[in-house]
């Protein structure tokens, strides 16, 4: 029922009483629009129902109503309807634009200037539709979909929302390039290490942990891998091995000669793995190919070594490939890469 | 001494196959191919050291031998050394 002028001694009917009491529930008849439609002074107290498929209007002017004058609009309709300011002005909290099943009161304050109060609020629907994605705004609630595996949330000003899945910019420091990799009893690392150096890095850090061989005796050898082909020729250097039980200068068997080798040695007999083998290398991929390193040395000749060399062939190397001499080798790996100065 | 055919047989009895990978990824057996080229390789490994260890046994036995030579003399390393030998 629309707002009426009550006067003095009028009787009112049960069919008015009851739609009285539906309309301040919010309820009773609609007046239901299929088109764009501007609000008129007969609307106060009433329900409006915007039911079309296209987009539409509901505009407000003034001098139709008066302070605390109610109009409660609906839409029915796909298209999505807005409530729209004509002569009038109109605050909200939210939006004045309704979707299908929307709802919300327009509540006059003056006769020039109504509050809208749209049912569903800024929030009260997510925009989400995707594992992984993110609630974002732009000039109202967006979702920001999930990015690219590796890719890092990035702020861009550029961005419609603000934000972008991006590469990770490179560190000034050390950067994981292969996490922790355990691997046991295999014959070599071979396939596991491969594709860890790129033109990205020049220093690599290389942390073996925990590394020793089926057979004691065994030596931990060291070759580097180009595309999965390893390099089998051309290793220079040495490696001094100081057992725990050395009390005075080392003898040359304490010295492991490589001149032209198949690899470099990191540790003389690896050890089973009471003592096993923790190691660091670093490897040099600029205008030479070399690596040092040293580690404590597990097994039978549980001490300290220390490493390097260099090898002959420049080439571009993809990996490297740890290795028992003549048995399985078990352990774990890390390899840094350190950002170019 | 072993041979490298024995050691071969020996190394092969230990590991009747042989795979790469890693935790993460899995493993691989290898291929007959490169099962049998590891196997070499880790066949002459350990003859290599053998020899070494055979020849540096060798060298401490010759060493102990002559020391007791010495100690028999009379002499000592350091009466070598002054002798200018």
């Amino acid at each position: 029922m629309a707002k009426q002028t009550f006067t003095t001694g009028q009787v009112l009917t049960a069919a008015q009483m009851t739609s009285l009491q539906q309309t301040a529930m919010l309820g009773g008849d609609a007046s239901v629009k299929v088109a764009s439609y501007t609000l008129v002074a007969a609307d106060a107290g009433t329900t409006v129902a915007m039911n079309s498929a296209s987009t539409t209007t509901i505009t407000v002017n003034t001098g139709l109503f008066a302070a605390g004058d109610t109009v409660f609009i609906q839409n029915r309709g796909a298209g999505v309807c807005t409530v729209t300011a004509g002569s009038a002005t109109i605050a909200s909290a939210g939006s004045l634009a309704l979707p299908q099943n929307d709802a919300g009161i327009l509540y006059f304050t003056s006769t020039s200037a109504a509050t809208f109060y749209d049912f569903i609020q800024v929030g009260a629907t997510s925009p989400l539709t995707t594992k992984g994605d993110l609630y974002g705004y732009s000039t109202s609630d967006a979702r920001i979909p999930i990015g690219a595996n590796g890719t890092v949330l990035t702020a861009d000003s550029t961005e419609s929302l603000g934000l972008k899945w991006a590469a990770a910019a490179a560190g000034s420091g050390l950067t994981v390039v292969k996490a922790k990799t355990s691997f046991s009893n295999v014959a070599n690392t071979g396939s596991t290490f491969d594709s860890v150096f790129s033109a990205t890095y020049d220093n690599y850090l290389i942390i073996i942990d925990r590394v020793s061989a089926a057979t004691s005796s065994d030596d931990l050898l060291f070759t580097y891998l180009y595309s999965g082909t390893e390099q089998a020729t051309g290793y220079y250097g040495n490696m001094l091995r100081l057992r725990y039980d050395l009390s005075s200068a080392p003898s040359a068997s304490d010295v492991f000669h490589r001149n032209n080798a198949t690899s470099f040695m990191i540790n003389d007999n690896t050890g089973d793995n009471t003592y096993d083998t923790r190691a660091s290398i670093n490897v040099y991929m600029g205008h030479a190919i070399a690596m040092s390193g040293h580690c404590a040395a597990g097994g039978s000749n549980l001490g300290y070594s220390t490493f390097g060399g260099f090898n002959e062939t420049l080439r571009t190397y993809t990996g490297f490939r740890l290795k028992s001499s003549s048995s399985n080798i078990t352990g774990s790996c890390t390899v840094y890469g350190l950002a170019k100065s | 001494m072993t041979n490298k055919k024995q050691m071969i047989e020996i190394i092969k009895a230990e590991n009747p196959t042989l795979k790469v990978g890693d935790e993460k990824n899995g493993y691989i057996e290898l291929s007959n191919t490169e099962y049998n080229a590891i196997i070499s390789e880790w066949a002459d490994a350990r003859l290599d050291k053998e020899a070494k260890q055979v020849k540096a046994q060798a060298k401490a036995e010759a060493k102990s031998v002559a020391q007791s030579k010495l100690a028999a003399l009379g002499l000592t390393v350091e009466d070598l050394t002054a002798l200018g030998l």
